[in-house]
């Protein structure tokens, strides 16, 4: 294991259990009681811990990684993935894919290694890092605003930025959609993003993980059918299902029952 | 009575169900007038044409009948009164004779009382109108022992010798060869000079002006239009019979589909099938419609081994295949998933654990015994992926509803793990919420490398999910369009033209 990826998974265990002892992260990562405090050393003269009599003790109001924190994987229930998965049979070789912010579009990022010559604007940090990643797809982050906690950028610079492209297939990750098929979000930055590469996009489709279903954030979007269609997980409620289809919306859902032909 | 009144004037009736409704319905008909009916599978017409003989009284509005207020309240007393529905599952009786059934309920009235009725008579009446009418079926064969055609010429005959004064045809013309026609096209206009008024339900544009005075569009249970023969274009009556498209609901993720697998040349089995040709590709949606009576089940079940067509061939990878029984067809890698499954599938009796995996025991068995553990797993596991609800394994059937039955048929026949799939009528009747997870399914099957021939009559179905469409009319594929050229009225216009 290299030096960087001990120092992450030190970093990690302290911010858990605040104190660690040197045989528990010696037995942890696999490495000689030496080798853990040499890590230890290190990360005390970046300020990080405090060593202590075997072990040591994290620096209280540390500041955290931020680039840690935007490879970190999004939480999910398998619902995120899925999802992604099914937006990924909608993008094809040579595409121009935007990406709003958002977890299940981080797993669709990671998923495009699987295809090629793809041109991939977005606005969120994480995803454009995943996409830099890979050879054969080309990135574009569009510049703005930072919001801290979305790690993602907003404003009228992303949008002019925007302008600038024509896209094939853009993915609108959406926060909220209530009994109205009304779809919400949790800033305005992000509803005037959305809305702005609406108008920019060829297909459009929104992605939405059943448990937001029945909540509402902030900001009003405007009804699905805004949009080309929307992608969720298939236990989705029924009365959803049937609601989308009544008003005729393709639902594309993540039924994967099929195991193959003999 | 005033002869400019109507013979029969229909007012605003309307009529509920529970899945379907007519409503609005303003409509005439006069006397030695011919009026055609026209509309989509499942536009309303022989519901509208059941309400006028009989068969359910309406919601509300207004029956007049020369020129009276009537509310029938049963076909026997609509007959009564001069209205005969010739509908061909009803008052014909398969074990009595052609003559008998040519007779039927006139025959106390004809003659005397009906214990002494005298067969030979009878018989020899029913010579003298098939001569004149120039119908070639002996009056003493066994009616269960003709074919669709031929039945509807008896039937024909029937409302000629019934001095009904309102005849209501329903596609008598559907599988009927051109004589047939020539002479059922007689009788009608017999009838009209006698002053009859007929309804005449078709579904065939070439007979609107060969035989109708005025033709009414029924779409969606309301009358979107009446027009006379003469005048009417076959353009607006197709935009009539269309009305709004919804196609966009159907969620189908497209993909560029994969070699041919399976190829279907000259497919033919009188009177309907006459030598139906296509091919399917790998991953490829092919949808086939087409209106009542022009083969669609007929064709799946041909397919799939059920009826032995009497010719045709059929190639499975370049390799031509004989496939005499569901076994063989399932061999090769076919499964169909009918299209009743109240009859031809689910069984109701049984449990979901029974009913899911009865196509595909040997999966199960090792050793000779059925590994009951794998069969529960595995049925858990196509409960969650398709959302079978309430979904407990010892679930008996009869207590699922049509969507969740629908959806444990689908299952089945995904456990088979064949190559293509023949979907008949896959959504019909169903819930929108099931439709969705079995269109999502498709969609699924397709992308791991099935493909699937998906048969329905709803257009929009078709439209909203196939590559690529074949209509079924006069027994043949009338045309093969892509999704992009695809449109209701396209299909309407070859689904309606067997001329």
């Amino acid at each position: 294991m290299y030096a960087i990826e001990r120092t992450r998974i030190i970093k990690k265990y302290l911010e858990e259990h605040e104190h660690a002892q040197v045989h528990t992260l010696s037995n942890l990562l696999g490495v000689s009681e030496v080798t853990v405090r040499r890590d230890l050393e290190h990360l005390e003269k970046d300020g990080w811990l405090t060593r202590t009599h075997g072990g040591a003790v994290i620096n209280q109001n540390e500041i955290v990684d931020p680039l840690l924190e935007i490879l970190e994987e999004p939480e999910d229930d398998g619902s995120r993935d899925e999802i992604a998965s099914v937006a990924l049979r909608m993008v094809k070789d040579g595409d121009v894919v935007m990406l709003t912010n958002g977890s299940v579009n981080i797993r669709l990022a990671v998923k495009l290694e699987e295809r090629s010559n793809l041109t991939v604007l977005t606005n969120d940090l994480s995803i454009a890092l995943r996409i830099s990643l890979q050879d054969s797809n080309k990135v574009v982050l569009l510049g703005g605003d930072m919001d801290k906690s979305e790690k993602a950028l907003f404003g009228s610079m992303a949008l002019s930025n925007l302008r600038k492209f024509y896209v094939n297939r853009l993915f609108i990750e959406v926060d909220g959609i209530n009994d109205n098929l009304q779809m919400t979000v949790n800033s305005q930055e992000k509803a005037d993003l959305i809305l702005g590469s609406l108008e920019l996009s060829e297909h459009s489709i929104v992605v939405c993980p059943s448990d937001r279903f029945e909540t509402s954030a902030f900001y009003r979007l405007g009804k699905i059918s805004i949009a080309g269609g929307i992608i969720s997980n298939s236990k989705l409620n029924e009365d959803y299902k049937i609601r989308i289809f009544n008003s005729n919306i393709p639902l594309f859902t993540t039924v994967a029952a099929f195991e193959g032909s003999q | 009575m005033n002869p400019s009144l109507p013979l029969l004037e229909l007012k605003n009736v309307r009529k509920h169900f529970a899945d379907f409704q007519l409503d609005e319905i303003d409509l005439n008909l006069h006397k030695g007038e011919i009026h055609v009916l026209i509309g989509e599978n499942g536009s309303g017409k022989s519901t509208l044409m059941k309400l006028i003989s009989g068969w359910f009284p309406p919601d509300g509005g207004a029956i007049l009948y020369r020129g009276e207020p009537v509310q029938f309240r049963s076909i026997h007393e609509a007959q009564r009164n001069g209205i005969i529905y010739l509908h061909q599952d009803v008052q014909s009786f398969n074990n009595l004779s052609v003559a008998e059934n040519v007779f039927f309920g006139r025959i106390p009235t004809f003659w005397g009382i009906r214990s002494f009725v005298d067969l030979q008579r009878m018989l020899a009446e029913c010579q003298l109108v098939f001569a004149e009418l120039k119908i070639s079926i002996d009056p003493a064969t066994q009616l269960g022992n003709l074919g669709y055609a031929e039945r509807q010429l008896v039937a024909a005959a029937r409302g000629y010798v019934s001095a009904a004064e309102l005849v209501i045809f329903d596609e008598p013309t559907s599988a009927m060869s051109e004589p047939d026609r020539n002479i059922l096209f007689d009788i009608l206009s017999r009838l009209n000079e006698k002053g009859t008024g007929i309804f005449y339900i078709s579904h065939r544009m070439d007979e609107i002006r060969r035989i109708g005075n005025r033709v009414s569009v029924i779409h969606k249970g309301r009358i979107r239009g009446t027009e006379d023969c003469d005048s009417v274009d076959k353009s607006s009556l197709l935009k009539m019979m269309s009305g709004d498209v919804l196609k966009n609901r159907y969620p189908r993720i497209g993909a560029a589909p994969g070699p041919v697998v399976m190829k279907v040349k000259d497919i033919s089995l009188k009177p309907i099938l006459k030598g139906v040709e296509f091919h399917l590709r790998r991953g490829e949606i092919l949808g086939i419609t087409g209106l009542m009576g022009s083969g669609r089940t007929l064709l799946a079940n041909c397919l799939f081994g059920i009826v032995r067509p009497e010719k045709g061939i059929i190639e499975i990878n370049g390799e031509k295949v004989s496939i005499r029984h569901p076994i063989e067809a399932m061999s090769r890698g076919i499964s169909l998933i009918p299209e009743d499954r109240a009859e031809n599938g689910i069984f109701v009796h049984h449990n979901l654990i029974q009913n899911i995996t009865t196509a595909t025991l040997p999966r199960f068995r090792s050793k000779g015994i059925l590994n009951e553990s794998y069969m529960r797993e595995l049925t858990q596991e196509y409960v969650r992926e398709m959302s079978i609800k309430p979904g407990n394994t010892g679930d008996i059937m009869d207590t699922y509803s049509g969507g969740n039955q629908q959806k444990v048929m689908v299952s089945r026949w995904l456990m088979n793990l064949s190559k293509i799939y023949i979907m008949d009528e896959p959504t019909r009747g169903i819930d929108a919420a099931s439709k969705v997870d079995i269109y999502n399914a498709m969609n699924d099957m397709v992308d791991k490398g099935a493909s699937i021939i998906l048969i329905s009559s709803e257009i929009e179905e078709i439209l909203g999910m196939s590559d690529r469409v074949l209509v079924l009319a006069g027994g043949r594929i009338a045309a093969e369009m892509n999704r992009k050229e695809a449109t209701k009225e396209r299909i309407l216009d070859f689904a309606t033209d067997e001329g």
